[in-house]
Order: C-alpha cells, then structure tokens, then sequence
C-alpha cells in the first residue's frame, strides 16, 4: 500500500480521536453570559398594558400572552387567550413548544413585572428571540386599563388621547358603557394617586 | 494510473492544507472565559425560591456590624449616582461588571466571603443583572429589596411593605365582565379553550 496514504489514513483517525475529547455542546444554542447581560440592559424587551391591550383589541395574531403565576392564580383571572406555564415549569419540555414559534411574539406577565422578568431570561439564554415582558403586570393592567385616572386639565393633548384609549379598553374588556367624551363639563376632578406606589414598579 | 499518484504534489498540499485548517480550529477551540455553573433547570428553581433580596433595614444591619463584609454596587449611570448614592456605593454598571478586571474582584470577594449587593433605580433593574451573576457561579450576590427608590422611601420613614410579585388587586373582582340585563349573573362566564397552535415536535414535522 502506498506509504502516503497509510500516513494519511492514521493522521485522519487521530484527529477523529481529537475530536472526540472536545467538550460536548449542549442541546439549545445558549447565549454567552455577556450578550444575555447586555440584551438585558436593553429597554426594547418592555411592551406597556397599553401595546397589549392594543394587540388584543385589534386581535394580532402573532401575540402570545404567557401567564408566569401558579395555576390558581390563572384560573382566578388571565388576560385574553393567555397561556399559563408557571414559572417552575418553564423550563419543562412539554411548554418548549410554546417557544420559538415563528411570527409569534411571546409577552411574559405576572402580578407585576419581576418574575415574568426572571422567565424573560432564563428563555432569552436559552437563544428565543421575540420575547417581551408586560411591564407593571397585572397591577399595571388594572390600574390604566381598567381603572384608568382621567388626567387633570392642563395635561397635554396625547394623555388625555391615551386616557380615551384606556377608557374605550376597559369598555372593551370589562363590557362597562362608554362615556360619551365630556364636551363641556367643567367640574375637574382631580384624583391623586395613594403615595403606596411610589415602588409600583415602572407602572 | 489513479490520480494521486498522478499529481502527488497537489495531494500533499491539498492534505496539508485540510489538517492544518482542523488543527487551527480545534487550537482556537477557546475556552469561553464566562460559563454558565447554572443549568436553565438551576436558574428556574433559584427563580422560585427568590424573594426579592436584602431589605434596606438588613443592609443597615448588615452595615453596622463590623463582622459582616459587604460590598455595595450602584448599577446605575454616572449621573443618576451622582445625585445620590447609598454612603459606600460603588458605582459600576451592569454590563461593565462583567469585565475581566471586574470579574476577578467579583471572584475575589467571593472567596473571602463578602457579600455583594447590587441595587439600582427599582427591583426591575437589578432583578436581571442579579440572575446573569447567579447562573454565573457569584452565590454571594443579592438585590437590594425594591432598589435606590425604596431605600430612599425606607430613610424618610415612609416605610412601605413592599413584594415583588404581590398582586395588587383582586383581579377577577375589580376586572370583572359585567354581564347586561336580563342574563342570568350567577352563571360563570363561559371559558372559551382556545386551541394553541403548538410548534411541531419531532424531526418528521410534515407538511402543517
């Protein structure tokens, strides 16, 4: 046999070996601790109730609403078409299939936004792209749009815009009538918010 | 007369070439210098049993003791520090924490037992930094409770309990569908199952 290609053939078979003592590369494709930081940092992952409360009026197709809290909790209230996979299973393969889904942007909410923040990255090392988190949660939900605060007089034209936004919302999600937008009421109502959410946590 | 003997010196380079391009790759094989000790499974059970951090009251005691080693880090910009700070505060971002230098200060007061405290405006801030650095190996890094804000409310004595996954509101009785006349109210408004369109598992996905 010819000398080459017996060296050839042995060289071959040690580099196989060789790579066979590389480290195993783990099934999903994980992001490196530093992008998952820096994705992190990045403001764009926060949609408001109001982007959602748009998204589930106008039914959009591509939203996935995830719902992070234990299952009583989701029975007891969930917003429209949500998802439940609480956030001990997230990461159970059964709910992997939720993931990934191309065209869909999943949108993590809880009772606020800490621990749909949590699931947010614990999924985003895991490499999803087009995941969100609700920010405020719930709480942030029922506070603009279901009982959203009719902003005082000398506020700008685009939050009272907003507060007909949020009032025709709540009309839409609660069945409550609609008022008709006050032509000439003059009595202002002034409703301050209780200093207790000063820590609502970016409501 | 087959064609590597025809062209032997094609065939040498040829070869030479293709080992040293597989010798290159497995030498630039780098190890990553940052690795996850945390699988995902890990993250999710700290997740669970995470309940928000340090209370402001804790780091005060934390502070005044004179056994307990504690390192403080204000994770928000140069400005913001500037217009206050917790006394002590370092102020290093995020991201620039997860340099090289930064790092083997981190894992230096990792093994004299420190206990680092990172904070920023609110508990969001924090909330995700604090996670990179768990599934990282840093065990001994914890949020200030509720962030810079609550700190401040907790120093004026306006002490609010405060729960980063409380629910605020009894959901169901405040968002309540009110149904129209004439039905019947005590009938459970009927759950619609919506199906999910699930991701097809499996390597033969077919034509769905």
């Amino acid at each position: 046999m010819n000398k080459n290609y017996l060296f050839l053939a042995i060289l071959m078979i040690l580099l196989a070996a060789g790579l066979l003592l590389v480290p195993e590369r783990q099934n999903y494709q994980q992001i490196k601790p530093e992008k998952l930081m820096w994705d992190i940092t990045q403001t764009s992952r926060f949609v408001t109730v109001d982007q959602v409360a748009q998204m589930i009026i106008e039914g959009d197709p591509t939203l996935e609403l995830i719902d992070i809290r234990p299952a009583k909790d989701f029975e007891a209230f969930s917003l429209t078409n949500a998802i439940n996979i609480p956030l001990d299973s997230l990461m159970k393969p059964d709910y992997q299939d939720y993931f990934g889904i191309e065209d869909m942007n999943v949108v993590f909410y809880g009772n606020s936004d800490i621990k749909a923040d949590q699931a947010w990255v614990i999924s985003k090392r895991m490499g999803y792209n087009s995941i969100y988190v609700m920010q405020g949660g719930l709480n942030c939900w029922i506070r603009k749009i279901i009982q959203p605060v009719e902003p005082e007089e000398s506020a700008s034209q685009e939050e009272f815009d907003l507060y007909q936004f949020r009032k025709g919302a709540c009309a839409f999600f609660t069945g409550t009538k609609v008022e008709a937008p006050d032509a000439g009421k003059t009595g202002i109502k002034v409703v301050k918010r209780k200093k207790g959410t000063a820590v609502a946590g970016g409501c | 007369m087959h064609v590597h003997e025809l062209n032997p010196k094609k065939t040498v380079i040829t070869m030479v070439i293709f080992v040293v391009v597989i010798i290159a790759g497995l030498l630039t094989l780098t190890n990553p210098r940052l690795k996850y000790a945390l699988t995902p499974e890990q993250t999710v059970l700290l997740t669970v049993s995470d309940d928000g951090g340090i209370t402001p009251e804790k780091l005060e005691l934390m502070l005044t003791g004179s056994t307990e080693k504690v390192e403080i880090i204000d994770i928000r910009n140069h400005y913001e520090f500037a217009r206050g700070h917790i006394p002590g505060a370092r102020n290093i971002s995020a991201v620039e924490l997860l340099e090289k230098d930064n790092i083997e200060w981190l894992k230096d007061l990792q093994e004299k037992g420190f206990t680092v405290v990172i904070y920023g405006k609110n508990q969001m801030q924090a909330n995700g930094p604090w996670m990179v650095f768990r599934q990282i190996g840093f065990s001994n890094v914890h949020v200030l409770l509720g962030g810079y804000q609550y700190y401040l409310a907790y120093k004026n004595h306006e002490t609010q309990n405060y729960s980063p996954c409380k629910a605020d509101f009894n959901y169901a009785e405040v968002a309540k569908v009110s149904v129209t006349s004439g039905e019947d109210n005590n009938q459970p408004a009927k759950k619609t199952t919506i199906v999910r369109r699930k991701k097809k598992g499996g390597a033969v996905a077919g034509g769905c």
